[in-house]
């Protein structure tokens, strides 16, 4: 027997262990993936069947003005949502971390709740804050002055989605980084108390990088999440079809074209096209944080 | 059945949890739902509308042989996802489904629906209304069996009307000034909701000018005539986008929360319907009970009487049936020729019947309203039913109302010509059928 070599009934153990995983990885993830990829490259019209079409259909995603606006709009949305998501849930994961009291107990608690509530109906109830004639945010923005603001109108929308999953991803994001800072060891901090550091100085100089690598992977679900924008634009549409268009993000383009308008196939290369995003703009993120990480 | 087209509220919530058990479980929802043997033959039925079991029951209890599982698989394009879902999965689908008129043609064209013709579905040519028969068949060929239909009129507030001293409008020019003088003497309301939302509203609005969207028909395929940007078109949409711009009726999208509360608060002084909307109202404007009353359609010009329908819908087999020959009984018998069956319908699932036999009978057309204080409205559907002329549907007309909400709703938000909105779906279905394998004539 080699050395290193697993002997074989423990190898027959450990295939039957992950047996149970592998059969549900290749039934609901791997095996729709191949079927999708073999959708991509045909091309089936309402008229004739379905023929094989190679990369024409990725080749007209390529050219589709509206996927483009699409992705431009998820890719600026990631800009926007992803340092606002994670630098509110540091800062509520620091502070929660150096006061411990009741309070900070409970604050934690309903920073969480939001993720708790399916985002189906928390877009849902926030469209109802959002109305025009019944939602409360628009008599409180005129009681202050501001007109009557149209919040899922053209220049509102992206704000209030930005709104509506900043509720939302807070929270989780928070308990990740909170989880991360409890390993961070006492004496450390203590320290750092006796060399004279305020608690403002050792969560900025000490907890932080301490946790560095929780805060990138939080950042990096973050823009994976970002980029596959849908729940909220698909909840809000039907109160402003006119703005929130089918084809406003990418995943809803995808939705759209597979079943409202029976384009499978080519639904299927817009979300391979989409994959193809997320994969490069993590990519890049990560290559981004690591060679700051060598430099450093 | 009524087809409230509550389109894109609740559906979608239901589309995204449908589309996963439609992915992670199809093995779930048995397909065909009949069993061989002795004992009644099964037969699966997905229809809206709430009020949908005694009419089922009524069947069942007549028809020894056939048993009817009733699912009500959602209203509209809710229950389109699943169809095609399950007819792309190929398994899952009903033995009988409820299409409407306009989503007929996307079905049948994916050759997945029964040819009734076989099954003695001409015999019935001559209970139904000329035209509701038209939509579903193309010759011999009979792709369902028609149900309601949407016949159009004006309901309004009557007792805001006489506080104000407004008197109903008859001609679209009148209902133009009414709006703005509604503008003048209640500074909070409007005449009216313009939900451009609801592709099929603005194209039985544009049916009604004469437009005619499409020359198709099955068997001239893969030709398809696209006339969407035709001057018929163009006058009712200009005539509509000034209103909205001049703020003489309001921009809500319909069939949402916002559009609801200004039909029961009375920011709404009327409402363009069809015959289903009464039962819609009925149930989210409660408390005005009693204070809306019924008139025809205004008309393009004086004394015409030009009609259009705003949904309506039909049964049909889909080629997953397993008893293709029961499926077609229950499609052709659940109403059919029987008065009582229809009675039913009529009380518990406000359907507009496109019989002929039922439209005469006193008690549907003496049916007397309590939400609209007694008056027999029916009196005034019929007629407007009687005026529905022919109409071609697209076999894409998802994508075609899709388009026509999008770019029309565009135009309100950026003030922009409606006319060019028009123009730009006109270029995009054309391109949309072309890619499909169509053959496009002007």
């Amino acid at each position: 027997m080699r050395i290193g070599a697993v002997p074989r009934a423990e190898a027959r153990a450990g295939l039957l262990l992950v047996s149970p995983f592998a059969v549900l990885l290749a039934a609901f993830l791997l095996l729709p993936l191949a079927y999708a990829l073999w959708m991509s490259l045909h091309r089936s019209t309402l008229v004739t069947g379905s023929v094989f079409a190679g990369a024409d259909n990725y080749l007209q995603a390529l050219r589709d003005p509206e996927f483009a606006r699409g992705a431009g709009r998820v890719v600026l949305y990631g800009l926007v949502q992803t340092p606002i998501l994670i630098g509110l849930a540091l800062f509520a994961a620091l502070v929660t971390d150096a006061t411990v009291s009741r309070v900070s107990k409970m604050f934690r608690m309903a920073m969480f709740a939001p993720y708790a509530v399916p985002g189906v109906i928390g877009a849902l109830m926030w469209g109802f804050l959002y109305s025009p004639s019944l939602g409360p945010l628009t008599g409180a923005a005129e009681a202050i002055g501001l007109g009557r603001p149209d919040f899922t109108g053209k220049d509102l929308v992206f704000a209030s989605i930005v709104n509506v999953s900043t509720w939302q991803w807070v929270g989780y994001n928070m308990i990740v980084l909170y989880s991360a800072l409890q390993a961070v060891p006492g004496d450390l901090c203590e320290a750092a108390t006796i060399d004279g550091a305020g608690a403002v100085r050792i969560a900025v100089r000490i907890k932080t990088p301490m946790i560095r690598s929780a805060i990138v992977m939080a950042t990096v679900f973050t823009v994976i999440g970002t980029l596959q924008l849908f729940v909220e634009p698909f909840m809000l549409q039907p109160f402003n079809p006119g703005t929130i268009t089918d084809s406003y993000v990418p995943n809803l383009y995808a939705y759209s074209q597979a079943f409202s308008y029976q384009r499978y196939e080519y639904s299927a290369a817009l979300s391979f096209a989409l994959g193809a995003i997320v994969f490069v703009c993590s990519y890049a993120f990560l290559l981004v944080t690591r060679r700051r990480s060598v430099t450093r | 059945m009524d087809v409230r087209r509550m389109r894109r509220m609740r559906p979608k919530v239901t589309a995204v949890m449908l589309f996963l058990v439609a992915v992670l479980g199809p093995a779930a929802c048995a397909g065909g739902g009949a069993k061989a043997g002795d004992g009644p033959v099964e037969v699966e039925l997905w229809s809206w509308s709430a009020g949908f079991q005694p009419v089922v029951d009524h069947f069942n209890a007549t028809h020894p042989d056939i048993k009817i599982r009733w699912t009500n698989a959602g209203t509209g394009e809710d229950e389109y996802t699943k169809l095609q879902t399950a007819l792309k999965a190929g398994r899952g689908a009903p033995d009988v489904v409820m299409l409407e008129y306009a989503e007929l043609p996307t079905i049948q064209l994916t050759k997945h629906l029964v040819d009734l013709g076989k099954y003695g579905a001409n015999d019935l040519k001559d209970e139904y209304v000329g035209w509701a028969w038209d939509q579903v068949s193309d010759g011999d060929s009979v792709y369902a069996v028609p149900v309601d239909a949407g016949p159009m009129a004006l309901i309004y507030r009557k007792d805001l009307f006489q506080a104000h001293g407004l008197t109903v409008p008859t001609t679209w020019a009148q209902y133009a000034e009414l709006a703005r003088q509604v503008k003048k003497v209640a500074p909070n309301s409007y005449l009216t909701d313009f939900g451009s939302n609801d592709g099929l509203f603005v194209t039985a609005l544009a049916w009604q000018g004469g437009a005619r969207h499409f020359t198709y028909s099955p068997s001239k395929l893969p030709n398809i005539g696209i006339t969407i940007d035709s001057p018929e078109t163009k006058k009712v949409l200009t005539y509509w986008e000034e209103l909205v711009r001049g703020g003489a009726v309001d921009t809500a999208p319909y069939w949402t929360t916002d559009f609801y509360n200004g039909l029961s608060s009375g920011k709404y002084f009327s409402l363009i319907a069809a015959s289903w909307t009464p039962d819609t109202m009925a149930s989210v404007a409660k408390a005005t009970a009693g204070k809306w009353a019924v008139a025809p359609l205004p008309q393009w010009g004086d004394g015409k009487d030009v009609q259009a329908s705003w949904g309506g819908s039909a049964f049909a087999v889909t080629d997953q049936s397993k008893h293709p020959e029961q499926a077609a009984r229950v499609a052709l018998e659940l109403f059919g020729k029987d008065l009582k069956a229809w009675r039913t319908g009529i009380d518990t699932a406000y359907l507009f019947p496109t019989s002929k036999a039922v439209q005469k009978e006193t008690y549907f057309i003496d049916h007397q309203w309590p939400f609209f204080g007694g008056q027999k409205v029916n009196e005034i559907f019929r007629k407007a039913s009687d005026g529905i002329g022919d109409y071609e549907w697209s076999p894409f007309s998802d994508y075609v109302f899709s388009q026509l909400s999008e770019q029309i709703n565009k135009a309100v938000a950026d003030r922009s010509s409606w006319t060019a909105a028009v123009t730009t779906v006109q270029g995009k279905v054309t391109a949309h059928a072309t890619e499909q394998g169509f053959v496009v004539n002007k």
